[in-house]
C-alpha cells in the first residue's frame, strides 16, 4: 500500500527514533534486548528534574487484589500546593518496555508551567505479566491518588489521565475501568498515539508495515506480548483493547492525537468517531506526516509545536489552567 | 430514535446563540432562500469598511467564466507592503444558495496583512439558479485565472492554496479535483474549513444536529437540493458538487480538515481525510471538542477558537513556507 508522505522537517528525527530508539524494531523475539536498550535511554529522574523547581517522592500504594505493590511517583512544584489540577502519567512502551520515568521530562515541565502536581505509576509488563496486570496497577495507582487528592494538594475533580502509545492504551483502559466500577472521577483522558486494536488490521497498519515507527510488526508484537493467544480473537475485553468496547458512553472528554503517518491512525480516528456517536466529547488531531512519537523527538519542528499548543490548549479548557 | 448529540462547549454557547440569531434567524428552507439570502447580505460588510485604512490594496476584476458561461467577478487584495509569494484563493461559504464573494475577504485581508500573501476572492452563481457545477466551474475558472496571473501579482504560482469554508470548504475540495483531473494549476494546498462536501446528509452526525445548532441538517438538506435538485441522492452527482462521492482522492494537493465535534459535517469530513490518507495523500484533520459551525469565527476569544486559528496557521505557514 502506498504510504502517507512524512514531514520533510521531521526526517531527521525519524531516522534518530529508528537508530537510537528502535534500533531493531520490535519483534516477539528481541522483547528483551529492545526492554534493555530502552532502560538504558530513561535517564534516571535526579538528573532529568536538575534544577527544576519541582519536589518528587517514590510512594508503593496498594496493588490489586491478590497482586504486588504498585510503586508511583509523585512530582509537585516545590513551593507547595492546594487544590491543584493532577495528571496521572501512564508510560508508553507496548505494553512490554520501559518504566514510568520514560518521558517524565515533559510531565515535570508541566509541573513547571502549569502547576499541576503529576503522579507517574510503574506497572507489570508483558509477556511476563500479561492482561490484565498492566491496567490493574495503573487503575490501583489512579485510586490510591483519587484518594489522597487532598494530602497531595489536588482538587479532586480536576484529574486527568494521560498516555502516549500503550499509555494511552492504558489510559483509555483505566477510563472505562473508572466508568464501569463507578471509579474515581476522571476529568479527561490525553490518549497521544495510543493502541487500541489488537486486531491490527486497519489500512494504516497495512501501509505502515516495516515503514516509519511503531510499525505494524512493532504492534503485531505489543499486542502478543499482552494478550497472548486471546490477541485477534473474538475474547478480548474492552479492558484490553479499548476498540473493543461496545458501549463507548458515559467516559471522560477525550484528548487523541496522533500522526498520519502511523499505524494507529485508523484505529484512533475509529475510536473518537464512536465516542461522538454515542454523544461524549472527544478532540481529535491528526498531524500532517508526522510519525509515532514525532513530537516529543523533534520537538523544535513546526509541526510538532502546533501539535504540543493543541495539547495544552484542551488542557486549559478541561483543567482551567 | 435521535442519536444523543455531542454538548457544546460552555464557552460557546453565547457565540452559537450570536450567530443563530444573526446568520439563522429565518430557518433555511426552500421557500425561504431569497429571504435569507437578502438578509445575508446585509450582514456582509462592503469591502470598503473592511480593508479601511489598513494597508491594503484592493481591486475588482472581471475575469473570463467557464465556457459557454458569464465571466467571473473577482477581487484581488494585497498588501501595500512586500508581498511573501504565497497566494490564497478564497471561496466563501453560504450553503451553495447564500454569500458574496465579500464573505470570504476577512480571511484573505488577515491573510495579506500577517502573512504578505496575495487573495482573490472569487463570485460564484448560486443555486438554485444555478444548479449542479456551475458554482464550482466558476471557483475553477478564478484558479485558473489566478494561476496564470501569478507572476503579474507577485505570487509564486507554486505557492497557490485554496480555502473556504461551509459551502466554500466543499467547493474548494472540488477545485481541488478539478484541478486535479484537468491538469490544471498545481495547488500548494486545500484548506478545508468545515466543509460541505456530501449530498447524502445520513451520517450519525447530521442526524445528531436535526432541529438543534447551526446549519443543522434541515439547512444542509435545504442547499443540497437546491443544488443538486431531482439528482440529489442519485449516482448522477458529480464529485465536483459533492465531492464525498468521488472514488479517487489519490493525488491531490495536501488536505487540511477542520471541524467542530458538534456539527453535521463532522463525520462526513473525517471520512474525506480517512480516505485521503488511505490512498497515501497528506491531511491534517481537525476535530474541535464541542464545536459548533463556523465557532472559530464566531467565537473567536474562547479558548477553542484561539486554538483552532493558531492550528491552522501553521499548517499554512507549512504549507506555503512562510514564517
Amino acid at each position: 500500500m502506498t504510504t502517507v508522505p512524512f514531514d520533510p522537517e521531521l526526517l531527521a528525527g525519524l531516522a534518530f527514533f529508528q537508530r537510537e530508539i528502535e534500533g531493531t524494531p520490535l519483534r516477539t523475539g528481541n522483547i528483551h534486548a529492545s526492554r534493555a536498550r530502552f532502560a538504558a535511554l530513561t535517564a534516571p529522574i535526579e538528573a532529568v528534574v536538575g534544577d527544576a523547581p519541582v519536589a518528587f517522592e517514590h510512594v508503593s500504594v496498594p496493588g490489586p487484589a491478590g497482586a504486588p505493590d504498585v510503586a508511583l511517583t509523585v512530582i509537585r512544584p516545590a513551593a507547595g500546593t492546594s487544590g491543584a489540577a493532577g495528571v496521572y502519567n501512564i508510560h508508553g512502551g507496548g505494553t512490554v518496555l520501559g518504566n514510568r520515568f520514560f518521558g517524565v521530562g515533559e510531565l515535570i515541565d508541566l509541573v513547571v508551567r502549569h502547576g499541576v502536581v503529576a503522579v507517574t505509576v510503574e506497572y507489570r509488563l508483558a509477556p511476563e505479566d500479561p492482561y490484565p496486570a498492566g491496567v490493574e496497577d495503573c487503575y490501583a495507582g489512579l485510586v490510591w491518588m483519587a484518594g489522597h487528592a487532598a494530602e497531595l494538594g489536588i482538587d479532586p475533580a480536576r484529574i486527568v489521565v494521560q498516555g502516549a502509545s500503550a499509555g494511552g492504551l492504558l489510559s483509555a483502559a483505566v477510563s472505562l475501568l473508572a466508568r464501569d466500577r463507578s471509579g474515581p472521577a476522571i476529568a479527561g483522558q490525553i490518549l497521544v498515539s495510543p493502541m487500541l486494536d489488537d486486531r491490527n488490521d486497519a489500512p494504516s497498519t497495512h501501509q505502515f508495515d516495516d515503514v516509519g515507527v511503531w510499525d505494524r510488526g512493532a504492534n503485531h508484537a505489543g499486542w502478543t506480548a499482552y494478550l497472548g493467544d486471546a490477541r485477534g480473537s473474538a475474547d478480548v475485553p474492552a479492558y484490553a483493547a479499548p476498540a473493543r468496547a461496545t458501549d463507548l458512553s458515559g467516559l471522560p472528554p477525550a484528548f487523541i492525537e496522533l500522526g498520519a503517518c502511523e499505524a494507529l491512525r485508523d484505529e484512533d480516528i475509529s475510536y473518537a468517531s464512536r465516542i461522538w456517536a454515542a454523544g461524549g466529547q472527544a478532540e481529535l488531531h491528526i498531524w500532517q506526516g508526522a510519525f509515532h512519537g514525532s513530537n516529543g523527538i523533534a520537538p523544535g519542528a513546526e509541526v510538532s509545536r502546533a501539535t504540543d499548543a493543541a495539547r495544552l490548549s484542551w488542557m486549559r479548557r478541561i483543567l482551567a489552567l | 430514535m435521535t442519536p444523543v448529540p455531542v454538548p457544546y462547549d460552555p464557552e460557546l454557547e453565547e457565540g452559537l446563540a450570536f450567530f443563530l440569531d444573526l446568520v439563522e434567524r429565518i430557518p433555511l428552507r426552500e421557500h425561504t432562500i431569497l429571504e435569507n439570502r437578502a438578509h445575508f447580505a446585509t450582514i456582509i460588510q462592503p469591502i470598503e469598511e473592511q480593508v479601511g485604512d489598513l494597508p491594503l490594496d484592493w481591486e475588482n476584476r472581471v475575469i473570463p467564466g467557464p465556457a459557454g458561461a458569464p465571466d467571473v467577478e473577482i477581487t484581488i487584495i494585497r498588501p501595500k507592503g512586500a508581498v511573501s509569494g504565497a497566494g490564497v484563493l478564497g471561496i466563501h461559504g453560504g450553503g451553495m444558495v447564500l454569500g458574496t464573494r465579500f464573505f470570504a475577504t476577512g480571511e484573505l485581508i488577515d491573510l495579506a496583512l500577517r502573512h504578505g500573501v496575495v487573495g482573490v476572492a472569487v463570485e460564484y452563481r448560486l443555486a438554485p439558479e444555478h444548479p449542479g457545477t456551475a458554482a464550482a466551474e466558476d471557483c475553477y475558472a478564478g484558479l485558473v485565472w489566478f494561476a496564470g496571473h501569478a507572476a503579474e501579482l507577485g505570487v509564486d504560482p507554486g505557492r497557490i492554496i485554496v480555502s473556504g469554508a461551509s459551502a466554500g470548504g466543499g467547493l474548494s475540495a472540488a477545485v481541488a479535483l478539478m484541478a486535479r483531473d484537468r491538469k490544471g494549476p498545481k495547488l500548494a494546498g486545500q484548506l478545508l474549513n468545515c466543509p460541505m462536501i456530501d449530498d447524502r446528509n445520513d451520517t450519525v452526525s447530521s442526524y445528531q444536529y436535526d432541529g438543534i445548532g447551526a446549519w443543522d441538517r434541515n439547512n444542509n438538506d435545504t442547499g443540497w437540493s437546491a443544488l443538486l435538485g431531482v439528482t440529489r441522492f442519485t449516482d448522477a452527482v458529480s464529485a465536483y458538487s459533492a465531492p464525498s462521492r468521488a472514488t479517487d482522492l489519490s493525488n491531490l494537493p495536501p488536505a487540511y480538515i477542520e471541524v467542530g465535534s458538534a456539527e453535521v459535517f463532522r463525520d462526513e469530513d473525517v471520512d474525506y481525510a480517512t480516505r485521503i490518507w488511505a490512498t497515501g495523500g497528506q491531511a491534517e484533520l481537525h476535530v474541535w471538542s464541542g464545536a459548533y459551525h463556523g465557532f472559530s469565527g464566531f467565537s473567536p476569544d474562547a479558548v477553542v477558537s484561539q486554538a483552532a486559528n493558531a492550528a491552522r496557521d501553521s499548517w499554512i505557514r507549512r504549507t506555503l513556507g512562510l514564517r
